[in-house]
């Protein structure tokens, strides 16, 4: 329904305006803030082509979302050696997957 | 720095330093998220010196100490010989430029991390500055408790390992987002607290980016606003995480030089076993302050698109902590 380019397309080509055309016009007080831009557009871009549905779904099988999830670790619900610990590793890893492949995808090289 | 405050800086320094001073130049030095930092050419009876100013910015972390407490600690490592610049003067009154400040003598030298790190990198490693780290961790964890001077330091933990994993459960819940992995990491401090030690004063920011450097040798130990009594090691282990090797991962004492070298400096008081608790830790402590100041923005106290992107650093620091908390646990 929506025309293309994309909102990830979009931002990607933008961001390569802003570092290829704008920042070497902007005076050196202004790269730091202009390199965030950057930065901040290019997570945007991934997170509009990931789609999470499928690991929350998971999530909410395996401990009925986050918040449970995170109660039942506090309170010591996964020992460490049990079948329980191993699929919450499990999950935990895929999840934090997820979150660098948007936020730092060089933590997944 | 317009021309009023500058007029009431120079009446007041003048006051403080028992002869006419008069700021020649200010201009703000890339400060971080929390405070302000001016540099300042002043003159004394006449005679030139370089100082720097630093004050609170509107929106303060809770958990960080105010000026006039950072001023005592400044006071105190420099009489206990660390290596930090000479605390000169402090300033209670906010109506003097607005918020309180202190004033100490500059300091030759570079604290950009990524600059160090990339320096360090390229002679293989610098276990000379790494050993005088060391060193100086050493001479700051010999400011023990009791002392009458560091009163807003409060009653020291029995447990600092414990106390930790207590303490960052409730900022968790202050946070109110759940965070799963982090919460995993807390589990397995939980599961491993090494056994408590006397208390020693804990920098609590001991990291590349906050110590500044000159041809080899730290010129000051930076940011005291995290100081805290607890265990010496969680300054060790917060130098060693992986978040602050600036990707000198092979460099394990903060990107810089090897654990070994900074073991060595520091002397037979580090046991070497402690560190992987204080190294996830040490992850634990940088996720959980991220999320807090991507909440700062998001809450709209701060809008910053800094602050924005600090909490797009969280994610790599779980992966870390779910790594360093297999290793913990095995």
């Amino acid at each position: 329904m929506l025309e293309q380019p994309d909102a990830a397309d979009l931002l990607n080509t933008a961001r390569d305006a802003l570092l290829g055309k704008l920042l070497p016009a902007l005076p050196a007080h202004l790269h730091y803030e202009a390199r965030m831009i950057a930065n901040a557009m290019a997570i945007a871009a991934r997170a509009a082509r990931v789609d999470a549905a499928a690991l929350e779904l998971r999530l909410a099988n395996f401990a009925d979302g986050p918040a449970a999830f995170a109660a039942r670790i506090r309170a010591g619900g996964y020992e460490p050696g049990s079948p329980a610990y191993a699929g919450a590793a499990a999950l935990l890893l895929d999840m934090t997957r997820l979150r660098c492949a948007v936020s730092a995808p060089k933590a997944l090289l | 720095m317009d021309e009023v405050r500058r007029a009431a800086l120079n009446a007041w320094l003048t006051g403080a330093s028992g002869a006419a001073v008069e700021v020649t130049a200010a201009s703000l030095l890339s400060g971080g998220a929390i405070q302000q930092n001016w540099a300042l050419s002043v003159t004394r009876r006449g005679a030139p010196e370089e100082w720097v100013l630093r004050t609170d910015n509107a929106a303060t972390l809770a958990v960080s100490l105010p000026r006039t407490a950072e001023y005592a600690l400044l006071r105190a490592a420099h009489a206990e010989g660390v290596t930090v610049p000479e605390p000169l003067f402090c300033c209670e009154d906010t109506t003097i430029i607005g918020a309180p400040f202190f004033v100490m003598r500059r300091v030759a030298g570079m604290a950009t991390g990524h600059r160090l790190a990339k320096a360090a990198a390229a002679r293989g490693g610098d276990d000379a500055l790494v050993r005088a780290l060391g060193a100086e961790l050493a001479r700051i964890h010999r400011i023990r408790p009791p002392r009458a001077d560091l009163p807003f330091l409060g009653t020291p933990p029995t447990d600092a390992g414990a106390a930790f994993v207590a303490a960052m459960r409730a900022r968790l819940d202050d946070g109110a987002t759940p965070r799963p992995a982090v919460e995993w990491g807390l589990a397995a401090l939980a599961r491993n607290l090494p056994p408590p030690l006397p208390p020693v004063l804990c920098h609590n920011d001991f990291r590349t980016g906050n110590l500044m450097v000159e041809a080899h040798a730290v010129t000051a130990v930076l940011d005291w606003e995290f100081a805290a009594w607890g265990d010496p090691h969680a300054d060790l282990g917060w130098l060693c995480a992986p978040c602050w090797r600036f990707g000198n991962l092979a460099l394990e004492a903060g990107g810089l030089g090897s654990r070994a070298a900074l073991l060595e400096g520091y002397g037979p008081a580090a046991d070497p076993s402690r560190l992987r608790f204080w190294e996830l830790a040490a992850s634990i402590r940088w996720a959980i302050i991220a999320a807090d100041q991507g909440a700062r923005h998001l809450s709209g106290v701060e809008r910053s698109l800094e602050l924005a992107l600090t909490a797009h650093i969280i994610p790599e620091l779980e992966m870390d902590i779910l790594h360093q908390a297999e290793a913990l646990d095995a």
